[in-house]
């Protein structure tokens, strides 16, 4: 036993084993592998370490408890991918498997995938809600309130859908006074999502003319792809910014888009529009007529309440019977009357009294003798008075004759009596006083007492 | 003063502004604590604002522009 054992290697008929080179022997493994399995797999699994190279490929695993297989995704397949593979999360994928020889590894090259458990598009969705969401594009502070009573009224949906007419019905038969303008869109497939989103910015810019109160973008149902659009990031940032209000109206009550969640309202169908965007005109009607009654009626109490409140002060005495008050007013009248009366009396009955005093007095006053009274001493006064002037008189006389003596004595002639004499200026008869009065040659004449006169010549100063 | 309004004014006011004030102007009455002379203008303007959001009530045109084709041109 133990001779065979150590005797078995040295066997030397074995033939020798063949050596492969590395290439050679990974081309092997490789032909084998793809001799052994389906040219197309699907594989369900859990991505983990997901990357994508700025090239656009994508690397990730695919794992589940026990295994792991490395994965790659080219970008041109990645593209058609509409939700974002995670780390964790379980899809389906559809692919080959291959060895990469560089690495020496097999890897799956996947093709398509889609979430495990929902729909791709579900995921899709979910995945853009709760990013918008966790960004803000949803709260509720950013949304604007509607107006009540819109009169011009935007419609961003495709001419050829049954929508447009839905929703032009069910405004018009609430509300038949709005002006609807309507924006022709692709609501579906390629570039649509793209083109939703510049007629909404389109409308903004131009709304200085267009003066929509608020605008419906919407379409009607379909299936998920076909609503796909208004879950686009596209449209839902230009909802957002909208300056307008936006009403979404997308597909049936059960269809939730991304546009509803962001727009200002929502309308569950294209057919309901009109319930969030208009009031009712028989409504609003109604309104105006009780407003036009309360104010009537209003009205009519004031005036009620103050006609019976005129009627109240009307209802006092005075008014009731104005003649009370010319009555009262006569009475006094009367009495202030009476009172005139009665001191008018005694006030001429006064003057009557004072008149007779007077009267009486006069009686005993007898002209005749006192006017020979008066002769008396008018008499008396006259001798008086002579007496006095001719008294007077005769001092004034000598006082007279006094002062004209004084008087004479004064006077220049006089003075020339007394042997003085004035000399004049011949020609002039200027008194000369001074030497300068005269010139040498002048003639003088000197004024003697009694008008005599010597005239002289000058001939030395 | 703010509130008296001419007829001027009032034909301009958009329906939205009209049915505003036309309901301020109703619970204003119906507060009372007004003087007759007030009431009586608050009457008169009332009865304009609901003439004016009439007219625009019976507006209806029906009328569908579509403003699209703009951006073409």
């Amino acid at each position: 036993m133990k001779d065979s054992l150590f005797d078995e290697p040295k066997e030397p008929s074995k033939p020798k084993a063949k050596i492969y080179t590395v290439s050679q022997i990974t081309s092997l493994i490789k032909v084998s592998l793809e001799g052994a399995l389906p040219g197309q797999v699907t594989i369900t699994g859990e991505i983990s370490g997901f990357k994508r190279h700025s090239s656009g490929h994508c690397y990730f695993d695919l794992k589940d408890e026990n295994a792991i297989i490395p994965c790659v995704m080219w970008g041109s397949d990645f593209t058609k991918v509409k939700f974002k593979p995670e780390n964790g999360l379980a899809i389906l994928t559809k692919g080959h498997i291959d060895v990469y020889p560089p690495q020496g590894k097999y890897q799956f090259y996947a093709e398509s995938m889609s979430p495990a458990g929902v729909g791709a598009l579900q995921l899709a969705f979910e995945q853009m809600r709760n990013r918008l969401e966790a960004e803000g594009l949803f709260s509720e502070e950013h949304k604007k309130p509607l107006p009540q009573y819109p009169l011009r009224i935007g419609i961003l949906t495709s001419e050829s859908g049954a929508a447009l007419h839905d929703i032009v019905d069910s405004i018009y038969n609430r509300w038949p006074v709005a002006k609807l303008l309507f924006y022709d869109v692709p609501v579906q497939g390629e570039g649509a999502a793209g083109k939703i989103a510049a007629a909404i910015k389109d409308v903004n810019k131009r709304n200085t003319t267009l003066k929509l109160d608020v605008i419906i973008v919407g379409r009607g149902g379909g299936s998920m792809e076909d609503l796909w659009a208004f879950n686009e990031e596209a449209v839902a940032r230009a909802i957002y910014n909208s300056k307008i209000p936006v009403i979404s109206a997308v597909g049936h009550e059960v269809d939730f888009t991304i546009a509803d969640f962001v727009a200002d309202a929502r309308a569950s169908t294209p057919t309901k529009a009109g319930m969030i965007a208009v009031p009712d005109i028989k409504e609003v009607l109604q309104q105006i007529d009780s407003a036009d009654k309360r104010i009537k009626a209003n009205a009519e109490s004031a005036i009620k309440l103050s006609a019976q409140r005129l009627k109240t002060i009307l209802a006092a005495a005075v008014f009731r019977n104005p003649l009370v008050i010319i009555q009262n007013r006569g009475q006094s009248l009367d009495d202030f009357e009476n009172n005139m009366a009665e001191s008018a009396k005694s006030f001429v009955a006064n003057i009557r009294k004072v008149l007779q005093r007077y009267f009486e007095m006069l009686l005993k006053i007898e002209p005749h003798r006192l006017i020979a009274d008066k002769k008396i001493a008018i008499n008396n006064y006259q001798n008086r008075l002579s007496q006095k002037t001719s008294g007077l008189l005769a001092f004034v006389k000598l006082q007279i004759e006094t002062q004209a003596g004084k008087l004479s004595a004064c006077s220049p002639k006089s003075i020339l009596n007394r042997g003085y004499s004035i000399a004049k200026q011949a020609i002039t008869g200027k008194v000369i006083t001074s030497p300068a009065d005269v010139n040498i040659g002048d003639s003088i004449i000197t004024e003697l007492a009694n008008e005599n006169i010597i005239e002289s010549k000058v001939t030395k100063k | 003063m703010s509130d008296k309004t001419n007829n001027n004014d009032i034909s301009k006011l958009s329906f939205e502004q009209a049915i505003k004030k036309l309901t301020d102007i109703v619970s204003k009455i119906e507060d009372g604590q007004i003087s007759l002379e007030q009431s009586l203008s608050q009457y008169e303007q009332g009865m304009e604002l609901i003439k004016h959001c009439r007219e625009i009530l019976q507006k209806a045109e029906k009328k569908i522009e579509e403003i699209s084709k703009e951006k073409e041109k």
